[in-house]
């Protein structure tokens, strides 16, 4: 499986940790796009298409809250107040959200041939957030801005986590 | 085929069906078993514009460049990202398909139902045959056609 983001919201809705992993594949896929765009300029055709806006990063960030904000409230409202939103798939990714009784929600984008990945999350949650974030003497209570929460430990275990953990062939 | 037909065999638990408008408004909703909560029209009419929205947004959130087709002559579709196809939760599974003309057909399930897809695709079949195909409806519009109710009840209820 491939990890390609992960992100950190507190409960005042702020993204306090967020990282992006660059997709493995784009040296390969960047040969065969040449190709394409002059085939498509040859056959008179726009290649609108293939140049899809990325988003900016801040942006990325207030997407992904809107939509595990949004999911969240109407996995409460329809399967009442025990039920919690899990994940959802795409054709392109699949989204995996884990939330603490603190409302602090854990949210990973990855491949979609990925099973579910709350256990991990809440891992994550405890082995590495709960460890070198909150157990850290220097860390502020609330994170403004992401104060406190990108410490090197966190960024160093989120890293081998994801690359030893997550990323392993299966 | 065969498989489908052994699908059909298991007891199956299909909470309600949403069909949701290119607009992103209602235009059916159907319960079919208890299971979730109840939602009076309104509540159900945010849930399909909330829905429609989130599903919008994940069709922008594309983490990764997309996929390629092999270099040719021959003018193809590109992939469009799909938005939300399944959705996850503790008690429910939803399941959501769009049609090419953007109408949404949302299926609350339980979480382990199988043959998802079989169901969705017969359910459009109906929808075709009764709705699209009576001179009555207008596109758009909110269904009330009985025939497309007793076939969703006939099939859904039928195979229990």
């Amino acid at each position: 499986m491939v990890v390609y983001a992960f992100y950190i919201f507190d409960r005042h809705t702020e993204c306090i940790y967020s990282k992006k992993w660059p997709p493995p594949v784009a040296a390969s896929t960047a040969k065969p796009r040449p190709q394409s765009t002059s085939s498509a300029a040859t056959n008179g055709e726009s290649a609108q298409p293939l140049t899809r806006r990325t988003n900016q990063k801040s942006d990325d960030e207030k997407l992904v809250f809107g939509v595990v904000f949004s999911l969240r409230n109407m996995c409460r409202n329809l399967g009442g107040e025990d039920n919690f939103f899990m994940n959802f798939r795409t054709n392109e990714y699949k989204l995996h959200y884990f939330e603490t009784l603190t409302r602090l929600k854990f949210v990973m984008l990855t491949d979609t041939r990925t099973g579910n990945l709350r256990a991990a999350l809440h891992q994550i949650w405890l082995n590495l957030y709960i460890e070198y974030v909150v157990k850290n003497p220097l860390s502020p209570a609330e994170h403004p801005g992401g104060m406190g929460v990108a410490n090197e430990l966190f960024e160093r275990g989120l890293e081998s986590f994801v690359r030893e953990v997550l990323s392993a062939p299966s | 085929m065969r498989r489908e037909w052994e699908g059909e065999k298991l007891p199956r638990v299909v909470f309600t069906l949403l069909i949701v408008s290119k607009a992103g408004g209602l235009i059916y909703n159907r319960e079919f078993h208890a299971g979730l909560s109840k939602q009076d029209t309104n509540e159900l009419l945010i849930i399909a514009g909330t829905f429609h929205g989130v599903h919008a947004i994940s069709q922008k959130l594309c983490p990764v460049p997309p996929a390629q087709p092999p270099p040719s002559n021959i003018p193809t579709m590109p992939v469009r990202p799909s938005g939300i196809e399944v959705m996850e939760s503790a008690n429910f599974r939803l399941q959501c398909f769009q049609t090419v003309t953007g109408t949404k057909f949302l299926l609350f399930t339980e979480p382990q139902q199988p043959n998802i897809d079989g169901i969705m695709r017969r359910i459009y079949e109906l929808y075709c045959d009764f709705a699209m195909k009576n001179p009555f409806y207008t596109v758009e519009m909110p269904i009330r056609c009985e025939k497309f109710d007793r076939g969703l009840d006939g099939f859904v209820k039928a195979t229990r």
